[in-house]
């Protein structure tokens, strides 16, 4: 049996800082990790189809429960604050779309490297264009310091346990599975 | 006053927050089921939403259910027991098909919409079961429990008739949501042509109306920068082989024409002319209406100096 390598991202073993921090930070401290594992994608070339795999998967895992702390914790106490909640949760579904054909195509061909293409763009376009250059600015004028504070904590707290989780881990690890498998 | 009343219904419905989290879980599991069926990408895409018609399938197949449970209740009335059972299963049939590009539909939609969506398609269900029952019934010759359960299916499918109808005109769901005003009629400065990157869209205001404007195989196009659909900012979207992406739902969009490739938007997105002078861009609003055939010189103006 081949053995699946070794977990890419150090992240998940980083002891979580001390001092706490605003909500809007804590996701854009998230998103520059999306960012990483996004770069270390497009530098691994065609010839290390298993690497490139395998960070595909990570960035699956990681983009996902992206969406699941931001749409149970983030985006329901946010709703009041900002108009732009409901187009960033229909920006997820862009981004889980475009994950499912990163996940589906073959990482030796060029259909991969197209839609790791789109998949960055996608991802800038949330991460970026909408959230950090739009949102979060409105969000850090309008909403109570406290609370976002109470909300990056809550987030911080949900995002280890969700990475710890062996359930999470299981549904999303079938649900590549099912996608590549279904894969034409 | 009757208005008062339904109004009061549909206030109520929007304005409950507890139909948010089965909705959102709903649409997660059809995006599941459409990315592993290949939905998402492929061509039963554009064709469930309607693109191929420039107009919104699911309203109209919506009719099939309506007219055919509405002839069955005339025929129950008239005695007619198997002709009846046989515009219940037409009704079913058209019933099912409506469901397929109604969730379609409605896993596009943004908040009070949805949660109105929610309710219309949730009670519309009932109803299929209700008369999915009475198909069976009647098959084996229980006529009167056919019959009591379509007089309870009847006012489900008139009720969540009006929630359809208030997503169409006071939520504009499948209605082109651009400006189409006609404005700016004559060309109109609006970025120096050497700010425009290659492949990066870039936004601009021409007299009043957002544009996008993208250089594509030393081309110019400019498109308004707002999607048909619901409006989102096409010049957050991005580029691939002569088309646009919609970042909020991704639709397609051709470049030269703003025809949409694969929706949720059905409609196309608003062209405008483009040309280069004095080391400006500047834009016009195309004529919607053009006496020459399409691919004309006049609908594609276009001046671009090296």
């Amino acid at each position: 049996m081949r053995r699946r390598p070794q977990v890419l991202t150090e992240v998940r073993e980083a002891p979580a800082p001390p001092e706490r921090e605003k909500a809007t930070r804590v996701l854009v401290e998230h998103h520059e990790v999306l960012r990483g594992l996004m770069r270390r994608l497009l530098e691994t070339p065609r010839s290390e189809p298993g690497r490139r795999r395998a960070l595909a998967d990570e960035l699956f895992d990681e983009l996902r429960m992206h969406e699941m702390i931001e749409e149970d914790v983030f985006y329901p106490a946010m709703r009041d604050v900002t108009p732009g909640i409901a187009a960033a949760w229909s920006e997820h579904r862009q981004l889980s779309d475009q994950l499912a054909a990163l996940v589906r195509a073959d990482p030796r061909s060029g259909r991969f490297d197209r839609e790791l293409g789109v998949m960055h763009d996608a991802l800038e376009s949330h991460a970026h264009l909408d959230e950090e250059r739009q949102m979060f600015p409105e969000i850090e004028r309008f909403a109570d310091e406290d609370l976002l504070v109470e909300l990056g904590d809550r987030l911080r707290d949900r995002l280890a346990r969700l990475r710890s989780s062996r359930r999470t881990r299981t549904l999303l690890r079938l649900q590549r599975a099912l996608l590549r498998l279904t894969a034409r | 006053m009757a208005h008062r009343a339904l109004d009061r219904m549909l206030d109520a419905i929007e304005g409950d927050g507890r139909l948010d989290r089965p909705g959102h879980r709903l649409e997660q599991g059809l995006a599941f089921t459409e990315n592993l069926l290949g939905v998402t990408r492929g061509r039963a895409r554009g064709l469930l939403h309607g693109v191929w018609l420039g107009h919104p399938v699911h309203p109209f197949l919506t009719d099939v259910p309506i007219g055919s449970w509405t002839m069955a209740l005339v025929l129950d009335l008239t005695g007619q027991k198997r002709a009846a059972r046989t515009a219940v299963g037409v009704g079913l049939a058209g019933a099912l098909a409506a469901a397929v590009t109604g969730l379609h539909d409605w896993q596009y939609t943004h908040d009070n919409a949805r949660r109105v969506g929610l309710v219309h398609g949730t009670l519309n269900a009932l109803a299929l079961g209700l008369y999915g029952w009475s198909w069976w019934q009647r098959g084996r010759e229980r006529h009167l429990r056919g019959l009591l359960a379509a007089l309870l299916g009847y006012p489900l499918i008139m009720v969540s008739g009006y929630l359809g109808g208030a997503l169409t005109y006071n939520h504009r769901i499948g209605v082109d949501q651009t400006d189409r005003r006609l404005e700016p009629r004559r060309f109109t400065r609006v970025l120096a042509e050497r700010d425009l990157t290659d492949g990066r869209p870039h936004r601009a205001r021409a007299g009043g109306v957002d544009v996008v404007l993208v250089r594509s195989d030393g081309r110019i196009h400019a498109l308004e920068d707002a999607c048909p659909h619901l409006g989102g900012p096409l010049s957050q979207g991005w580029l691939r082989d002569g088309s646009i992406t919609c970042p909020w739902h991704g639709s397609a969009f051709e470049l030269h024409s703003g025809e949409s490739l694969n929706g949720p938007a059905v409609a196309a997105a608003p062209c405008f002319q483009t040309r280069v002078r004095d080391g400006w861009i500047e834009v016009r609003r195309a004529p919607t209406v053009v006496g020459a055939p399409p691919g004309s010189t006049l609908v594609h103006q276009q001046e671009v100096r090296p």
